[in-house]
């Protein structure tokens, strides 16, 4: 016979029983996975975490490779750090990627939602175009950057002559300091927005239709079945596509070192850059280091800013 | 048998002789077995002209030892960071590297190439015909140590002159090669967008392009190297010779010269879009080349004279072997070779090659043939300018701490001309780069 629970019983939370001992198979079931996977989890420590703790250790160091006592050297472990926070060539750098990310980030999600929104129907032209959307991204970044070198160099340049015989004629951007960084953002948003457009185009496809029908059918336009039945479902999309696309701004680099090696001046220096030239160029790989280490903070910082902040919307919602 | 025939065979047996070598008691063995059978040679070099050249002859050198030859010519830049890390771990990657001129200071000082003489002093590593003292003392100068010790077999003495690819849009100017620096400016004034086409290319590496016009106004890198390095940018010479070189650049540069790399500039002045260039005489001698659009209307001169004298540069390159390398015989077996007599001369003679380092064959008729373009002596510039070279004034260019320097100045012109700084706060602002980036390096100043 059972006894149901009565209105004050449900209410209550019920009461927590210690855990019952696992059977001695499941034990050693799972002390067989352990040691499965250990060799498996040591190997990944080792190529992910390993550099990471050499960059960090690296970093409290003057390392100088002219100089290999210099790698133990712990005199001054954050003297590197204290350099940069005086260092104008690294503060600008921070400021120019600043610039380069919102830039980037902003073109690629409103291009590539807009590109998506245009081809999220179903017909052969629209796959084909589709495809050929996707193609800059697949490129491999250093004929992106070859293409784009011939676009900026006015005496080649097709887009140039176009605009010449025009009778627009447009100086050369990319010698231009005004205007160097915004080229490097247009060639970087070509490359990248296929990114954003796919994974838009995947959850767009992911819509009901019920809820498109009802709207359609209470009369809403465009607009409106966009901003209260599309974006709601597309949202979660954008936040982590512009997270990724954000974390690979900050590693922009084949563009920046073929289109303009971070000029004109220090103008589209930015702060990856500035590490390399003061690692390879200068080898001070203890400064560099320190660089570098700043930029992982920053990026760890960002993601975890960017995916609390999602989380709490999608909470208040 | 005509004469053509009687030379190409000569240059053949030569050849042979010296891939077989310049190395007594290494002929190849009876029974077909090759001295340096089984032996993997890794070779690197940046994409110089030279270096292309060489990739063509180097099936014979593998033909002739047996040897087995992985070789890489990438740009400059890249060459010089990838070898930077590569001989700083000392590793065992490379058998034979360039010991590029701005980095030699750097390299050799840290212990990181193998000294040569033992190689070349030694009857057994290398025949007597050879001779290591053929080598101009100007190019070798740069690649010994402070005991004397030679570290690099130099394989170009590059110049720095003026080429022009459109002289006879000079001619129809009433202009000639311009002599000193006021003469050059009103030359580019009066040729510029002739035909349409720009007056004033330079690289965009300034520290190398720009140096002749700063020690032209009687400026400087350093105040004294390599005894004192500390950096004398922001002097009123210096701030002068960045002003007058950067309004050139602005005023008769094609739009966005200041990106226009070396390769980006001879192919420019090969198809005749921009004119006037001074530049190393390894690019602008390509001008003359048979594929050049230009061959017939290019002209030369010595580097123009400023104000405060003339200061041409001399930069040299050579073959060294790392100190990690396994192979070091066989490596030095490579650079005997590819540095021979009968091997450098079928360069010049079959491939036109004009950047070269022994004396001998400087005096060659080959050699002084080969650099008569349109009727134009090349060999009187190359030599006077070589001589000019030994004074001294490029001490500041094979300092340890020259590239952090180097990129200040490039940074400074990048500024002055895009208009984004005046020449003085331009040059103050490298100074004071330069004096924070050698005082991390550890300079005392």
């Amino acid at each position: 016979m059972t006894t149901e629970p009565s209105s004050l019983e449900r209410l209550l939370p019920a009461p927590r029983r210690a855990p019952a001992a696992l059977p001695h198979w499941r034990r050693e079931q799972a002390r067989a996975f352990a040691t499965g996977l250990a060799p498996a989890l040591f190997v990944l420590a080792v190529i992910t975490l390993g550099p990471t703790v050499y960059l960090l250790v690296t970093s409290l160091t003057p390392l100088d490779p002219v100089h290999p006592h210099s790698a133990l050297d712990f005199s001054d472990p954050v003297g590197n750090y204290r350099t940069l926070l005086g260092d104008g060539r690294f503060l600008n750098s921070v400021w120019v990627q600043t610039k380069l990310s919102v830039a980037t980030v902003g073109l690629q999600l409103a291009i590539g939602l807009g590109v998506a929104l245009l081809l999220n129907a179903g017909s052969r032209f629209l796959e084909t175009a589709r495809t050929a959307f996707i193609l800059p991204m697949v490129l491999p970044p250093i004929v992106v950057a070859v293409i784009w070198k011939v676009i900026f160099t006015p005496d080649v340049s097709p887009l140039h002559r176009s605009l010449d015989a025009l009778g627009l004629p447009v100086r050369s951007l990319i010698a231009d300091p005004d205007l160097a960084l915004w080229a490097i953002a247009v060639a970087d948003t070509w490359e990248w927005f296929p990114f954003t457009m796919l994974m838009v185009l995947a959850a767009l496809q992911m819509v009901p239709d019920e809820p498109i029908d009802a709207a359609r059918i209470d009369g809403a336009g465009r607009i409106a079945l966009f901003r209260y039945i599309l974006y709601p479902y597309i949202r979660p999309t954008l936040v982590v596509a512009g997270l990724f696309r954000l974390i690979d701004s900050i590693k922009a680099f084949p563009l920046i070192y073929v289109l303009t090696n971070g000029g004109p001046g220090t103008v589209t220096e930015v702060t990856n850059y500035y590490a390399f030239v003061e690692s390879f160029n200068f080898s001070y790989w203890g400064y560099g280091s320190a660089i570098a280490t700043v930029m992982v903070a920053g990026v760890l910082m960002l993601s975890w800013l960017v995916g609390r902040l999602d989380a709490e919307q999608q909470r208040d919602e | 048998m005509n004469a053509r025939m009687r030379r190409r065979r000569f240059l053949q047996a030569g050849a042979a002789a010296a891939g077989s070598l310049v190395l007594p008691g290494k002929a190849p063995a009876q029974g077909g077995a090759k001295p340096l059978s089984g032996t993997t040679l890794n070779i690197a070099c940046w994409s110089a002209p030279y270096a292309k050249i060489v990739a063509d002859y180097i099936p014979e050198f593998e033909s002739a030892t047996g040897a087995k030859v992985n070789y890489d010519t990438p740009s400059f830049p890249i060459y010089n960071q990838r070898t930077d890390i590569e001989l700083s771990t000392r590793g065992s990657a490379y058998d034979v590297l360039n010991v590029t001129f701005i980095y030699s200071g750097r390299w050799i000082g840290a212990g990181w190439f193998t000294p040569l003489d033992d190689f070349f002093n030694d009857p057994k590593k290398t025949p007597a015909d050879w001779d290591a003292t053929d080598f101009l003392p100007g190019a070798t100068n740069a690649l010994k140590d402070k005991a004397g010790r030679l570290y690099g077999i130099p394989w170009t003495v590059d110049i720095y002159m003026a080429g022009a690819s459109r002289y006879d849009l000079f001619e129809k100017a009433g202009k000639s090669m311009p002599a000193n620096f006021d003469v050059l400016r009103d030359t580019m004034k009066a040729v510029h967008k002739q035909d349409g086409v720009p007056a004033f290319l330079p690289e965009n590496h300034y520290g190398w392009s720009f140096i002749p016009f700063l020690q032209g106004f009687g400026g400087n890198v350093f105040r004294d190297p390599p005894d004192d390095l500390t950096p004398v940018l922001d002097t009123a010479d210096a701030i002068a010779g960045a002003e007058y070189f950067s309004n050139l650049l602005r005023e008769f540069g094609p739009d966005g010269a200041i990106s226009y790399t070396y390769d980006q500039v001879v192919a420019t002045l090969k198809a005749g879009r921009a004119n006037y260039s001074p530049n190393g005489q390894i690019f602008l001698l390509q001008m003359g080349a048979e594929d050049s659009k230009v061959n017939k209307t290019c002209a030369f001169s010595i580097c123009p004279e400023g104000p405060k004298g003339r200061f041409p540069g001399v930069a040299t390159h050579g073959w060294g072997i790392p100190v990690g390398s396994k192979n070091k015989d066989a490596a030095w077996q490579f650079i005997a070779w590819a540095m021979s007599k009968p091997v450098i001369r079928k360069m010049v003679v079959e491939r036109g090659y004009s950047s070269i380092a022994r004396r001998s064959l400087i005096e060659s008729p080959e050699f002084q043939g080969k650099l008569l373009v349109n009727g134009q002596d090349i060999s009187k510039i190359y030599l006077d300018t070589i001589a000019m070279g030994a004074s001294g004034y490029m001490k500041y260019r094979t300092v340890h701490v020259y590239p952090q320097v180097d990129k200040q100045i490039d940074i400074a012109i990048q500024n002055i001309a895009s208009g984004q700084l005046s020449a003085k706060d331009a040059m103050q602002q490298a100074q004071q780069n330069s004096l924070n980036e050698l005082k991390r390096a550890g300079v005392k100043l």
